[in-house]
């Protein structure tokens, strides 16, 4: 320990220089204050890892430009059982810099840091607000945690938020010479500069200097791929009692698959009887597999519970067989043990889940790349991905929750970098055909057919199983457009294949859909699925970028009340665009009118120069989606 | 609503004993089993078989207790009603203060795999505690084998120390109930009042005596013994637009009226009219010891220096407090001292609006603090007073023959307005030298906005003019909110132009964003793209260029709670347009005029045209800031006529 305290002890006399920092607000470049509600004017990180535990020392000087920036002085700590706070503590400053306050450990509010969702977590916080009551301030801060672990070490990210520039922003990583890491620089202005400690230590060290603040742009691809993130791996680590070491994606599945997952897949021996017999006499793995799937999702549900081995451990299958009830990790590992008993391989994989398609790197392994974890099912020519915390979602769809991503399965051969399936545009279909009849007091009746396909399937979700009275009123949420909507029949049908299907008919009827106003009728003449316009952005930094793709089709064939004739120009658009296209036409035929929409966007990343056309493209849709058609007496 | 007032002192005679039990665990029928729906509510995901608890206070080790026993069985008809399975129970425990739960059970009765009943117990080693903050901790379980069409019980006991904090009792939840009934045993040497509120009915209503129930040290006492049951409890629905649930839901609640010790026989009256509070709060350090006069008369000197008239003084003050002290996010009816609030710029509710009061008091003007009861937390009973039931401290400052109502938490809100949190029936003004009285919250302002177009049809189709948008009361309080948003105006205005597709803004001003007291004035020099071009012979066009309605914010065929917006409000759309020679206008949209039952509120539209000059109006006005079930379905038609009368289009022809 002794060599720890010594070199904290070097950084407090470095510290002690630094306090004669002038923290002046009107020495702040001009170019750093456009967008930005806080400015860093000097961070510095110091990592070091030391006798199996990380030890991290941050030091943070922030000027506070105005209230928006009172986000930025919150000063949040996580910590638990094996994240441990030491020394924090911390100064305010007027606009001059003129010392204004103290603040200590004493000041800070301790708080349960645990989600709503979360049956269990350690998980705490300290927090606290420093406060002047006039703006601009500044505040300098630090303080030091212990981790007790080397396998996690924590990404450097100098700005990490909106609306947040920095001056200068240094990282240190300090290890003894023997001690393996490798780095990943992304986005990253300057290269390492290595050197050494007085103790001898080797230290990699990253400076930025003057970085703007980020404005938020609407289409812009994840914020990992355009902020500077500095990620360390250890090769050899230490975690939970346990020592590993890994190189690549390989070895870090090898050493999950041995260390976390071996041995947990025991059953009752009435389990596996029931698998055996449930699967009896079919032959298919595949199809003994959904069997297998669906026994489990009838049977269980989730609950977040965060023990264990720092969170990776899943549950005993044994245990979950019990209570019926486990997280990601615990529902994973106990459908695995089912479907062995029925003999049939499976993976455990590792994901970053979210509706953003978050894909590890592929050159560079490490821990902290994942938040969720699903099934692989191998099976020859073919690879089904399973959800496995969900009753509800069909046997081998992924939704838009992993879809398109890669993926770490951890396998007794070491880790395999797999890829989920993506769905595409065409897939991914919203088909509705309508038939409406305006009566001439302006009553709308009809029915209405809506397909939803892919990632749409999702869209009639919160209707499934329930009372019409509730879905009712979720109706007329979907359709907002027709007011006065009354429902006479819903019929909902899902059809759970891999590319899930779910059907709605509505049988419905409005009053005073169209308005009379001097003997003319007016009506929408897209009620149901209106695109609203986006956002322009001036001076665009960022590419444009689509995370999903899809394809909405609406045909409605209006009947015309009997005397009344359509008063409209012709409309007739047909836009395509490397991100998309839109088509609609309105044909009039007696007392027919028949609408056709079809809207098709396309995922994908384009350059930025493309936004200001995906801005048009937009603003014609909403154009013609709020087109009102004119009926007039004949 | 229905409020009952029963004085249990009325209810101590020389009856029976009664021992009413609370039903067995584990028991189940095989009826209850089978059943895939709830009768009397079929839209039900779950609901309560059967809820019961009893509270009774006792001796124990260290000191008198309150214990409230709780068991509950619920039929889980479908997967959306398992998160009843995961129960969360909060528990205050602080350095003073050390309440527990203790004996939890549950148990979950399925059918398994096979068909056959089979019953699963809550392991007590997958039973949580977790400290949430330091006056907090939470017991969490989620109970196993949770299947559709399982019933789930559990049974704990809450442990409160003392006996001042009496649990109330909420008949009606989120899900129906068959039946649910409170007990309480309450030893003659307390008394309580007891209220209950909603419009449900008892089934149950039962009083009576338990003999010598209470005993400790040598001192007994009778019970009186109390039961409330209620059978066929609905579910709670909540409405868009309405208060606090608490204010309808059905609940018993307790508030302690007086104590007789039981070793000593000393008598403690608690609580029993509004002097008793005054003295109380007068004399305690939490209130009336910062509020004294001349507290704070050092820190208010410069602020007011040089000023002599008292409005210009009590402006200065408020916004030095608005300006000086951060509200720390805490609600709050007690400071933890003024000056250290004042000195830190951080604190709660009551440390800012008692820092108010005392400055405004040193500087001469005299100022009341006034106790009330935020929306969220719901309506104070009216029937006897209860300190613990305000949240909330506000100032109200008596300048001339006008008093002014003060919430200086938020450096946004202009002098003399009250945000729409405390606009919530009435509060107490606490004036220390003489008895406290109840004042109206209401507001004092409406949310108000008016714009103004004024626009010529250019030779290539645009639009080009001025947009001139003028905001008083609540609205220009939201918009001044909104432009903060963003770190300077430039940014706003970067944005609003973005946001704005076809509306080009050449020329910007913004007017009074500093000067809370004055409207906020926005003036944008604009021009449109609405036509494209100007190749055809015939134009349509929809005089609503923004904010038009499209879809009715009620939906619902009828009521059951009011719709309350808290205040009045009045939007006014003018649009003044210049056309070229050479047009003219075909058709025009219909004048409406139209109006809510006694005066409630109008909605406007007129169209005149001079030359090649129009101009269109279009006025919504709601007067009043409560509108009950019995006007909703006039409110909810009102905003059809809107969105109907909206659709309409100008249309206008080149002379040929």
């Amino acid at each position: 320990m002794n060599r720890v305290i010594t070199v904290l002890l070097l950084l407090f006399s470095v510290s002690a220089a630094d306090a004669q920092a002038n923290y002046d607000v009107s020495l702040i470049s001009k170019d750093l204050l456009p967008y930005a509600s806080a400015v860093i004017r000097d961070q510095s990180v110091y990592t070091e890892v030391k006798d199996g535990a990380t030890f991290y020392r941050i030091k943070t000087a922030v000027t506070v430009l105005n209230k928006n920036g009172d986000d930025i002085a919150h000063i949040v700590v996580f910590y638990d059982k094996s994240n441990v706070i030491k020394n924090i503590k911390g100064t305010v400053y007027n606009e001059f810099g003129k010392l204004s306050r103290k603040f200590g450990e004493k000041d800070f509010e301790d708080e349960s840091a645990v989600n709503n969702f979360s049956l269990y977590e350690d998980s705490r916080v300290k927090h606290f607000i420093p406060s002047i009551g006039s703006y601009p301030y500044t505040i300098e801060y630090e303080y030091e945690l212990k981790s007790k672990q080397t396998l996690n070490i924590r990404d450097w990210k100098p700005n990490p938020q909106n609306g947040l520039a920095v001056e200068k922003s240094t990282y240190t990583f300090a290890c003894r010479p023997d001690f393996g890491i490798r780095y990943k620089e992304i986005n990253m202005p300057a290269k390492v500069i290595t050197g050494s400690t007085k103790e001898g230590l080797k230290t990699y060290t990253w400076q930025v200097n003057n970085l703007k603040a980020i404005r938020s742009e609407p289409y812009s691809p994840m914020a990992e791929t355009y902020l500077s993130t500095v990620k360390i791996a250890p090769k050899d680590f230490f975690y939970g009692g346990i020592n590993g070491s890994f190189t690549n994606w390989n070895e870090l599945g090898r050493w999950s698959y041995d260390k976390l997952l071996a041995n947990r897949q025991t059953l009752p021996p009435e389990t596996i009887q029931y698998i055996k017999t449930l699967t009896a006499g079919i032959t298919d793995a595949k199809l003994k597999a959904k069997k297998i799937y669906e026994y489990m999702q009838n049977k269980t549900h989730y609950i977040s519970i965060q023990v264990g081995i720092g969170g990776y451990q899943p549950f005993l299958a044994s245990e979950v067989d019990r209570l019926n009830y486990g997280d990601c990790k615990g529902l994973v590992n106990y459908t695995r043990a089912l479907l062995k008993a029925a003999d049939i391989d499976s993976w455990y994989c590792v994901v970053d889940a979210g509706s953003m398609k978050a894909s590890m790197l592929p050159d560079f392994a490490s821990m902290n790349q994942f938040n969720h974890v699903i099934l692989c099912l191998p099976l020859k020519n073919d690879t089904t991905f399973l959800e496995c915390t969900s009753q509800k979602i069909p046997f081998g769809f992924l939704s838009d929750f992993t879809d398109d991503r890669t993926v770490l399965a951890c396998t007794p051969e070491g880790g395999i970098v797999m890829h989920t399936p993506k769905y595409t545009a065409t897939q991914n279909l919203q088909n509705r055909k309508a038939n409406f009849t305006i009566a001439a007091d302006g009553e709308l009746s009809g029915d209405m057919t809506t397909l939803y396909q892919g990632t749409q399937y999702d869209n009639p979700e919160a209707l499934i199983g329930e009372p019409l009275t509730e879905q009712v009123k979720t109706l007329q949420k979907m359709y907002a457009n027709i007011s006065n909507l009354a429902v006479e029949k819903l019929e909902l049908k899902q059809d759970k294949k891999e590319i899930p299907l779910a059907t709605e008919t509505v049988v419905l009827n409005a009053y005073d859909f169209a308005s009379k106003d001097n003997n003319k009728l007016y009506f929408a003449l897209n009620p149901v699925n209106k695109q609203r316009g986006i956002k322009e952005v001036r001076n665009r930094v960022n590419p444009v970028y689509i995370n999903r793709g899809y394809t909405d089709e609406d045909e409605i064939t209006y009947t015309l009340p009997t005397g009344y004739h359509a008063d409209m120009e012709p409309l007739n658009i047909n836009l395509k665009k490397p991100f998309g296209s839109f088509s609609v036409k309105v044909l009039i035929n007696g007392n027919k009118l028949v609408y056709k929409r079809r809207v098709e966007i396309i995922d994908g990343t384009y350059s930025k120069d493309k936004y200001t056309d995906l801005v048009e493209f937009y603003q014609t849709i909403a154009d013609a989606d709020s087109y009102n058609v004119t009926l007039v007496k004949n | 609503m229905n409020k009952t007032l029963f004085n249990l002192l009325v209810f101590i005679c020389f009856t029976t004993i009664c021992k009413a039990q609370d039903f067995p665990f584990g028991r189940f029928t095989v009826d209850e089993m089978n059943q895939k729906t709830y009768p009397l509510d079929t839209s039900a995901h779950a609901f309560v078989l059967q809820e019961f608890g009893a509270t009774r206070i006792d001796a124990s080790d260290d000191g008198i207790k309150t214990y409230f026993k709780y068991h509950v069985r619920i039929k889980i008809l479908d997967s959306k009603a398992f998160d009843k399975g995961t129960v969360t129970l909060a528990f205050y425990d602080d350095a003073d203060t050390h309440d527990d739960i203790i004996d939890i059970k549950g148990a979950t009765t399925y059918m398994d795999d096979n068909g056959s009943v089979k019953v699963a117990q809550l392991d007590a080693s997958k039973i949580f505690t977790t400290t949430e903050n330091k006056y907090w901790k939470q017991k969490k379980f989620a109970l196993p084998n949770i299947r559709s069409g399982c019933i789930i019980e559990y049974t704990y006991t809450k442990v409160l120390q003392g006996f001042y904090r009496f649990p109330s009792w909420e008949f009606q939840d989120d899900i129906p109930k068959a039946y649910s009934e409170y007990q309480v045993h309450i030893p003659a040497f307390w008394t309580y009042n007891a209220m209950i509120r909603g419009a449900l009915k008892l089934t149950k209503s039962k009083s009576e005596v338990e003999h010598e129930c209470f005993s400790s040290r040598g001192s007994k006492c009778d019970c009186s013994f109390l039961s409330y049951g209620m059978a066929d409890i609905p579910a709670f629905i909540t409405e868009d637009y309405m208060t606090s649930s608490k204010n309808f839901l059905s609940a018993v609640y307790f508030n302690l009226e007086e104590w007789t010790n039981p070793y000593t026989g000393v008598k403690n009256k608690v609580t029993k009219d509004w002097k008793d509070i005054d003295y109380n709060l007068k004399h305690s350090e939490y209130f009336g010891s910062q509020i004294k006069k001349d507290l704070l008369k050092n820190y208010i000197a410069p602020v007011i220096a040089g000023k002599t008239d008292e409005m210009a003084k009590a402006v200065a003050i408020y916004s030095y407090i608005q300006k000086t002290i951060k509200w720390n996010s805490m609600y709050s009816r007690g400071s933890d001292g003024v000056r250290k609030a004042l000195d830190s710029h951080t604190g709660n509710i009551a440390d800012i609006n008692l820092a108010l009061v005392a400055a405004l008091n040193s500087a001469g003007i005299k100022t009341e603090a006034v106790l009330l009861s935020t929306r969220q937390n719901g309506l104070i009973n009216r029937l006897y007073p209860v300190e613990s039931e305000f949240d909330y401290i506000i100032a109200k400052a008596n300048i001339g023959d006008q008093s002014y109502l003060l919430d200086a938490t938020d450096p946004m809100l202009p002098f003399g307005m009250l945000p729409l949190k405390c606009l919530n029936d009435q509060g107490r003004v606490m004036s220390l030298d003489k008895p406290s009285y109840w004042i109206d919250l209401v507001a004092t302002q409406k949310k108000n906005t008016t714009s103004n177009l004024d626009l010529t049809l250019q030779p290539n189709g645009k639009l080009k003019g001025t947009i001139s948008t003028y905001y008083t009361g609540y609205d220009a309080y939201e918009k001044r909110k909104a432009i903060k948003k963003f770190n300077t105006v430039d940014e706003y205005i970067e944005n609003l132009d973005e946001k704005l597709g076809k509306v080009k803004i050449l020329k910007s001003e913004i007017l009074n964003l500093d000067s809370l007291n004055s409207p906020l004035g926005e003036k944008l020099e604009v021009e449109i793209d609405v036509f494209g071009s100007m190749n055809h012979d015939r134009f349509s066009f929809n005089p609503m260029l923004f904010d038009r309605y499209v879809s009715n914010p009620f939906k619902l065929a009828e009521r059951s709670y009011p719709v309350d917006w808290g205040m009045p409000s009045n939007k006014r759309y003018i649009l003044n347009m210049h056309l070229p020679d050479g047009y003219v206008i075909e058709s025009s949209p219909q004048a409406v005029s139209i109006g809510l039952p006694n005066r409630g509120g109008q909605y406007l539209t007129d169209f005149t045209r001079e030359g090649n000059n129009f101009t269109y109006s279009n006025v919504i006005q709601f007067n009043k800031s409560i509108y009950f079930p019995e006007e909703y379905p006039y409110l909810k038609e009102l905003y059809n006529k809107i969105i109907a009368s909206e659709k309409a289009d100008i249309v206008f022809t080149k002379k040929k």
